[in-house]
């Protein structure tokens, strides 16, 4: 770190210094951290390139396994990415004060991840030449256009929602001088924190949470209907709408935790994640998890129970068949161990939650894939299902996998390289301000302190 | 009204694959490697299912051809974005290949699994190019493609009737599947048309649909084997 | 929302233009590429001709656009297959342009099998063969000249025979794919020629093991019977299949009896039993056509049991259902049904025949037919006769020849079975290979590839390297023919002319005609072309005998019988037919044809001649014997048997041959059956065949044996698993195929498929030699193998 930018950082107040040294200042674990990643987003390009170049074949895909890992991601990244805009803005109407802190780092989430998310589908094309065609022969009755216009407004209007309560700060870091001065005085479109300027910040941010949350709610209830459309068994199932949304926001819950330990230890930002954001974080969690557990208990109750000979074919796979392993799996991952954990405060801790976050992140990925592969391999159809089909991911479909993730946390700590993690202003605010008024506002929940009426 | 559909006489199907290959003769079905083969990539727009019930010697198999039932409530074709697969005015189930994006939506929607994806660039032994159908496409890698009631005889059909002006004729369009069956357990033709055998055939009391019941309303009908 | 007409062009675009690339099992492959280049449609054609893929000899019509071939559908004049084909003859276009199909003679230049050759033109191979020829009839030995040749019906066997005789040697050895069947009817009427089946007419078609949807002498024939009947839906027959395999055709049938194996004829006497029993056999015709039936005395005046006393003493049905395991009451209800009224006819498989008992089993279930008196009648066993035509040119012979032809054929055997002639590839072989001198110095091979085909190819080995001048005719560098020093490959098949009579399964004759769709390779040559040019070549009397400059002369010759023979048509649709046999009955008959030019631009039109008109009150369509009668006990029979010394009586020797059984090396009975999808012996599958050789199980490519779920279990074997088939004589590799229409302890293991690499996996040369004394014809069900893991 160049001392000027020392001399000018020691200058800003507690808050800032804290948040906006990463900025400026980046550890050599950083940069190898980021060449690792780097080289496996590099190798997914490859894999990708032969891809393009020979034909989906070099997939392990096969009739009736048309679909696999990269649909599997596709529905998996978008779930991530209800993290951030839908939590923060849940959080933000329901005016849940401790939000503040880790609303920044979960918009980012959203935003990174969806991008990821939404090119799974177009590597998953046998034509991505041919991708333009989705506008020039647009067909509005298929489900897969629905999906395209619902994730393009979703990703417009998350971003949004990132950049407009980040504005404050930007103007921060760019008074601060310590970075690019032009890249942050452009963003910060001549923002001078005037009392009007707040004021009809907050006006803005305000209606845009609520916005958003039917925008978020709509990308994955129509990601599940791509699927409950057809008439797939153990697909085409009236709550997969409700039932995905419910999975976003679970694995959602999950990522942002995984992020704010990992930020947390990485940056120092113990002074802010404090154990209470993890407490509740945890109890969201938790709360989560029984709801997916009702939706899933719910869902293979009504298969099994209806005993349609199509449903129970896949019905069996999952539960005894080829597919029991990654179904157990899944229910261990996304009920016993969160609802194990996050059942006891004790648990409520970074490491608990660190633990109950990861599990989830991989039960919600198993489960996609036992959504998406054993319908798949057991058609309809009596005597298509021979029961020797089978799906056996190629390299290359582990490699773009591998290649996608990488390419989002690589985005996301780059990101954090440019901007405050944690809104400064939001902090700032809530020290000055929303103390009293919260204050004010319990008290206006509470009835008046009357003396008692004298009478005989 | 003309509905194009097709009548398969299951009493009379010997199972012999005279229809798969006809079918796969006329409309240049490539042939994929042994490895591809096993990996469940190989083609066939008319496939001859079995299903064995029981062990020797309380033993049985039926066997069902089962080309694209050219659906009046085509699944396939509501699901796909671009309108690659579409049904024409007369009940033909048709592919677009130079706009299918090969997302396999239709695939997946289709309750008869009948569709097949180019996983790479069709291929044959180089010799064999020469007897390529010059009437129909060559598919490219990365689309879909099934059964076609081989449409590219009807348009052939329709323009000899026009140059002869007359009208078409019962047998004037036969696809290959049809035109070959040694047992003559495969009818086609217009099922509105009462002059045409499977406009009585499709209520023949043995008649039946494949899953009647997901109101696709599949224009390929059985006739279950007598008793 | 038809395509654009951008997207048509681009889509025809892309119907042109290919580019080499990824190569797979021996073949080389090419991909399509993408290509806005537009196509322009060509010159269309349509034309008869007649299959040759196998020995069915359907009728096809070709497709040829600018000259290439298209598809092959089929010709609905001809009376047999009808419009029909089956997936071998449509598949018939890969074969024409098969990637290994060999388009010019070849010369060897290195050591034999090498695979050193050198090309070069027809002219330059035809020279070589006919001095090397030459020279033999120059040094006085003209029957050192020796030709195996596969299945070729028809005018090209009759060639061969002409030259070879012409030329002075008595080695032609033809494989006339013998199954017994023809010394079946040889004995009991007299006539040495396989039976013809009138299925389409049949009420009931009693099949034992005779594979009639899968490989038999004609699938479609059977097809036609089955789905279509002659009277159309009101009347088709019902086909019961008697099968110790659960074989696609039983698996079809409206009836499957599974049966032991090798008790076929046991059965079918089980069924004369309750037939006789309840006097439901046809006794009028009996009394009138058969002897054998009752009891006799024989010229020594001693007392003879007849047929009627065998049986009733031998076949109780418990018995009969004790030993072939079919339950008493199917076995009464079936005899019932077959007794019940005209048109049930027994069909009587090949593989009936290739059994240690095969004659005495073939007699049995022929004998049904006599029983019900079905010879001759509509929907029953018919003989029909040859085509018409004018016989070829007189054979002159000179010195030189006449010595050739009287000195012994090589594949002469010192105790020849009596009735039959068992494998004569086979022994001729053994000769070659066993003689202290080879008696051959010249071979040549026309549609035959004995390396691969032959139960003992180590004979051939040897024999093939004793023999110095071999020479193939196969347009396939084949086993046989990569170990030949000349290789002048034949025209294929769409290629050539090619008279195509049907097989003798069908009752009628029917002269079917292939013509060529398409050009042949400039320096390819029709094996009949060459023969006349050799022949021409070596001059004198061998030129005289085969006055024809080419084939397509020949073959009109010989229809010029056809058009003079006032009976028969050229092929025409049902009514024309129909109204042909009426007017036939009546004792008319119409030239459709003035002029033989007319009848010959008829007959190359519609694709052949056949006369449809059957006529069964001729007594020598019953029986040719010595007694004019149908004999159910033939003398000669009889005498064999007594020969052999352990006292065995016709029928009743059957009942007593105790089930072969497996050893504990050896546990499983190997079942050889062919896949429909085989064209040929040993030719490797048409690739959309190879690709899904049989509909069941599921497999691609590779060859496969089907095992029981427990006899798999059993071994421990997986379904999908790669194994070794192991015999005392050999083994060979297979995927284990788990299949629940497999008998317990059997493998059945299909025929005539490689491996991708090449590989041969042929169970026939597993055989462990059992034949029947009596036909010389080898047993295929009485060998025992054993499956091991292959890692
Ligand atoms: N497509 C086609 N057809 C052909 C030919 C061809 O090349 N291609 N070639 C022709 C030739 S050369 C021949 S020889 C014939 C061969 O024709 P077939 O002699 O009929 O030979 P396979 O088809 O092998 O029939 C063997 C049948 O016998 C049954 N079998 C099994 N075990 C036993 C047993 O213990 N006893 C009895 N009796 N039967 C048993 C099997 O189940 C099987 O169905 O095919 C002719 N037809
Ligand atoms: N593997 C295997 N062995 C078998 C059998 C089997 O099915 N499979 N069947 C057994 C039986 S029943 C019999 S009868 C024998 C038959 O065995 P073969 O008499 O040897 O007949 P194929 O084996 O059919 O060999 C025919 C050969 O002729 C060549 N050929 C193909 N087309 C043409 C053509 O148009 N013109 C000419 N001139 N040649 C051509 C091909 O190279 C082919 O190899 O084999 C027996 N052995
Ligand atoms: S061709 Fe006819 S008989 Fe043969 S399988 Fe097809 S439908 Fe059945
Ligand atoms: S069968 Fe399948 S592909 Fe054919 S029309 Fe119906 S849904 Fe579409
Ligand atoms: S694969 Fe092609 S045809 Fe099928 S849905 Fe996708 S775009 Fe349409
Ligand atoms: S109708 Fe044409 S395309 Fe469809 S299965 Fe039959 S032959 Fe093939
Ligand atoms: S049965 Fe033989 S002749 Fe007839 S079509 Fe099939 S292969 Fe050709
Ligand atoms: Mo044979």
């Amino acid at each position: 770190m160049r001392d000027d930018v020392a001399a000018k950082l020691a200058r800003l107040p507690p808050d800032e210094q804290t948040l906006l040294r990463p900025l400026v200042h980046t550890t050599s674990r950083f940069y190898m951290a980021a060449g690792v990643l780097a080289l496996v987003v590099l190798w997914g390009m490859t894999a990708y390139y032969l891809q393009v170049r020979y034909g989906l074949g070099r997939t392990g895909l096969n009739r009736p396994e048309y679909w696999g890992i990269y649909i599997i991601d596709f529905v998996f990244f978008i779930g991530i990415s209800h993290a951030g805009t839908l939590i923060s803005a849940i959080l933000r109407v329901s005016k849940a004060e401790w939000r503040r802190s880790i609303t920044r780092s979960a918009e980012f989430i959203t935003v990174l991840v969806l991008g990821f998310g939404a090119i799974n589908p177009i590597i998953d094309l046998g034509r991505p030449d041919r991708l333009l065609n989705v506008l020039f022969h647009a067909h509005l009755r298929s489900p897969l256009l629905w999906d395209v216009m619902s994730i393009g407004l979703y990703f417009t209007a998350s971003t949004i929602y990132l950049y407009i309560p980040m504005i404050p700060d930007l103007a921060i870091v760019r008074d601060a001088g310590i970075k690019a001065p032009w890249f942050y005085r452009l963003l910060a479109a001549g923002y001078q924190d005037t009392p009007q300027q707040r004021a009809r910040l907050e006006r803005v941010i305000g209606v845009l949470a609520i916005m958003v949350i039917p925008i978020a709610i709509s990308v994955h209830t129509i990601i599940g209907w791509i699927f409950a459309m057809t008439l797939r068994p153990m697909w085409h199932s009236t709550i997969f709408g409700p039932y995905f949304v419910i999975g976003a926001i679970f694995s959602g819950i999950a990522a942002i935790l995984i992020a704010m330990v990992v930020l947390r230890r990485a940056y120092g930002l113990g002074n802010y994640f404090r154990p209470i954001h993890f407490d509740y974080m945890g109890r969201l969690l938790l709360v989560f998890s029984l709801l997916w557990f009702y939706f899933t208990f719910a869902e293979y109750l009504t298969a099994f129970y209806g005993k349609e000979p199509a449903e129970m074919r896949t019905f069996w796979a999952k539960v005894a068949g080829p597919f029991a392993v990654p179904f157990w799996l899944m229910v261990v991952c996304c009920f016993v161990i969160p609802v194990a954990l996050m059942c006891r405060r004790a648990m409520r801790t970074p490491r608990g939650t660190l633990i109950a976050g990861i599990a989830v992140v991989i039960g919600m990925w198993l489960e996609r894939f036992n959504i998406v592969v054993p319908t798949s391999v057991n058609p309809r159809w009596e005597m298509e299902s021979l029961g020797h089909y089978h799906y056996a991911p190629s390299w290359v479909e582990l490699s773009i996998l591998g290649g996608t993730l990488a390419g989002f946390i690589l985005l996301y700590m780059v990101a954090t390289k440019f901007f405050p993690i944690v809104s400064i202003w939001e902090m700032k605010e809530g020290r000055e301000e929303s103390v009293h008024t919260v204050a004010a506002r319990v008290a206006s929940y509470l009835p008046e302190p009357t003396a008692p009426a004298a009478g005989d | 009204m003309t509905r194009w559909g097709m009548v398969i006489d299951l009493d009379r199907c010997t199972g012999c694959g005279a229809c798969e290959v006809a079918c796969k003769s006329e409309n240049n079905i490539a042939t994929v490697t042994p490895e591809q083969a096993d990996m469940g990539r190989a083609f066939a727009w008319m496939r001859v299912m079995t299903e064995v019930t029981g062990e020797f010697p309380n033993i049985s198999m039926r066997f069902m051809p089962r080309p694209c039932m050219h659906c009046d409530n085509p699944p396939c074709v509501q699901v796909c974005p671009v309108g690659a697969t579409y049904i024409n005015p007369e009940g033909i189930v048709g592919q677009i290949y130079p706009r299918c994006i090969g997302c396999r939506y239709c695939a997946n929607a289709c309750p008869y699994t009948v569709k097949y994806f180019n996983w790479f660039a069709p291929r044959w032994p180089a010799a064999e190019r020469a007897h390529l159908n010059p009437d129909v496409f060559v598919r490219p890698k990365g689309v879909i493609e099934k059964c076609t009631f081989c449409h590219h005889r009807l348009q052939r059909a329709r323009e000899d009737a026009r140059a002869q002006n007359r009208d078409l004729r019962e047998e004037d369009y036969q696809p290959a599947c049809a035109e070959i069956c040694p047992t003559g357990a495969i009818v086609f033709g217009d099922l509105e048309n009462p002059r045409h055998q499977v406009h009585g055939l499709k209520v023949d009391a043995r008649a039946m649909r494949l899953m009647e019941d997901l109101g696709t309303e599949p224009k390929v009908y059985y006739l279950v084997p007598k008793a | 929302m038809n395509p654009t007409r951008r997207e048509f062009l681009w889509t025809a675009g892309t119907a042109a233009a290919a580019l080499a690339a990824s190569q797979a099992p021996g073949i080389h492959w090419t991909t399509e590429q993408e290509e806005e280049a537009g196509w322009e449609p060509g010159i269309e054609e349509r034309q008869s001709s007649a299959c040759l893929v196998c020995p069915a000899r359907c009728g096809i019509r070709g497709r040829t656009v600018d000259g290439r071939l298209v598809s092959v559908t089929g010709n609905p004049l001809h009376p047999m297959s009808r419009g029909g084909l089956c997936p071998r003859g449509v598949g018939g276009v890969q074969m024409l342009y098969h990637p290994q199909r060999i388009a010019a003679p070849m010369l060897r230049v290195g050591a034999r099998g090498a695979g050193e050759w050198r090309s070069i033109s027809p002219e330059e191979a035809v020279g070589l063969l006919t001095t090397r020829l030459g020279a033999l009839r120059a040094a006085g030995r003209p029957e050192r000249l020796a030709v195996v040749a596969g299945y070729c019906a028809g005018s090209m066997d009759e060639l061969w025979r002409r030259f070879l005789h012409a030329f002075g040697s008595p080695n032609y050895v033809a494989d006339d794919y013998p199954d017994g069947t023809d010394s079946v009817m040889a004995l009991v009427h007299g006539i040495p020629r396989r039976p013809g089946y009138d299925l389409e007419r049949a009420r009931l078609v009693l099949s034992f093991g005779a594979p009639l949807f899968e490989a038999w002498w004609s699938p479609v024939q059977a097809y036609v019977a089955f789905g279509r009947g002659a009277q159309g839906e009101r009347a088709r027959g019902r086909f019961i299949q008697v099968d110790t395999r659960f074989s696609r055709t039983a698996a079809r049938a409206h009836e499957w009896l599974g049966v032991q194996p090798g008790t076929h004829g046991v059965l079918a006497l089980g069924l004369a039993y309750v037939l006789i029993k309840e006097q439901a056999f046809n006794a009028d015709f009996v009394a009138r056509h058969v002897s054998g039936f009752e009891d006799d005395v024989d010229a020594a005046g001693r007392p003879r049991e007849g047929y009627r006393s065998l049986v009733l003493r031998s076949y109780r049905t418990e018995e009969v259902s004790a030993i072939t395991g079919v339950p008493v009451e199917r076995i009464v209800a079936l005899a019932r049904a077959f007794a019940n009224g005209p048109g049930a006819v027994a069909v009587c498989g090949a593989d009936v025949l290739h059994a240690p008992d095969g004659l005495l089993s073939g007699l049995a279930v022929h004998s049904l037919n006599v029983l019900v008196g079905n010879i001759g009648r509509p929907g029953g066993v018919m003989f029909a006769d040859d085509p018409p035509l004018a016989s070829f040119a007189q054979v002159r012979l000179d010195p030189a020849a006449r010595a050739g032809n009287a000195r012994p054929p090589v594949a002469a055997v010192e105790r020849p079975a009596l009735f039959g002639t068992g494998d004569r590839v086979a022994r001729f072989a053994a000769a070659v290979a066993h003689a202290t001198a080879s008696p051959v110095d010249a071979l040549l091979l026309y549609y035959s590839n004995p390396l691969a085909s032959d139960p003992h190819p180590e004979d051939w080995r040897a024999a093939l390297a004793r023999i110095s001048f071999v020479v193939t005719f196969s347009p396939f560098l084949d086993e046989t023919a990569s170990l030949a020093d000349l290789v002048i490959p034949d025209l294929m098949p769409y290629e050539r002319w090619q008279d195509a009579p049907t097989p003798a399964s069908y009752p009628y004759p029917v002269w079917g005609l292939a013509q060529p769709l398409v050009a042949p390779p400039p320096r390819a040559l029709h094996t009949a072309a060459a023969i006349l040019a050799v022949a021409r070549g070596l001059g004198g009397s061998v030129a005289q005998s085969l006055p024809y400059q080419d084939f397509p002369a020949l073959l009109q010759a010989r229809a010029r019988g056809l058009f003079s023979a006032r009976r028969g048509m050229t092929l025409g649709d049902e009514f024309e037919s129909i109204h042909y046999r009426q007017m036939e009955e009546r004792g008319w008959w119409l030239a459709q044809e003035t002029d033989f030019d007319a009848f010959w631009k008829d007959l190359v039109e519609r694709g052949g001649w056949a006369d449809l008109l059957y006529d069964g009150t001729d007594p020598t369509r019953l029986a040719r014997t010595a007694s004019g009668r149908i004999e159910l006990l033939p003398d000669a029979l009889r005498r064999a048997l007594d020969a052999e010394g352990r006292k065995r009586q016709p029928y009743a020797a059957l009942r007593d041959t105790s089930p072969t059984a497996g050893t504990l090396a050896f546990p499983l009975r190997l079942m050889p059956y062919r896949v429909s999808t085989l064209a040929s012996g040993t030719l490797s599958l048409e690739p959309w065949l190879a690709e899904q050789p049989a509909l069941f199980p599921d497999v691609h490519w590779v060859p496969w044996v089907e095992v029981h779920p427990a006899t798999a279990q059993g071994l421990g074997l997986g379904d999908g698993t790669e194994v070794w088939v192991v015999a005392p004589r050999g083994r060979y590799r297979a995927r284990l195929r788990v299949f629940p229409g497999a008998a317990l302890g059997q493998v059945n293991a299909p025929y005539g498929l490689k491996q991708p690499d090449g590989a041969l996996a042929n169970p026939l040369q597993l055989l462990d030699g059992t034949t029947d004394p009596l036909t010389g014809l080898p047993a295929w069900f009485s060998t025992f193998v054993r499956l091991e893991r292959a890692s």
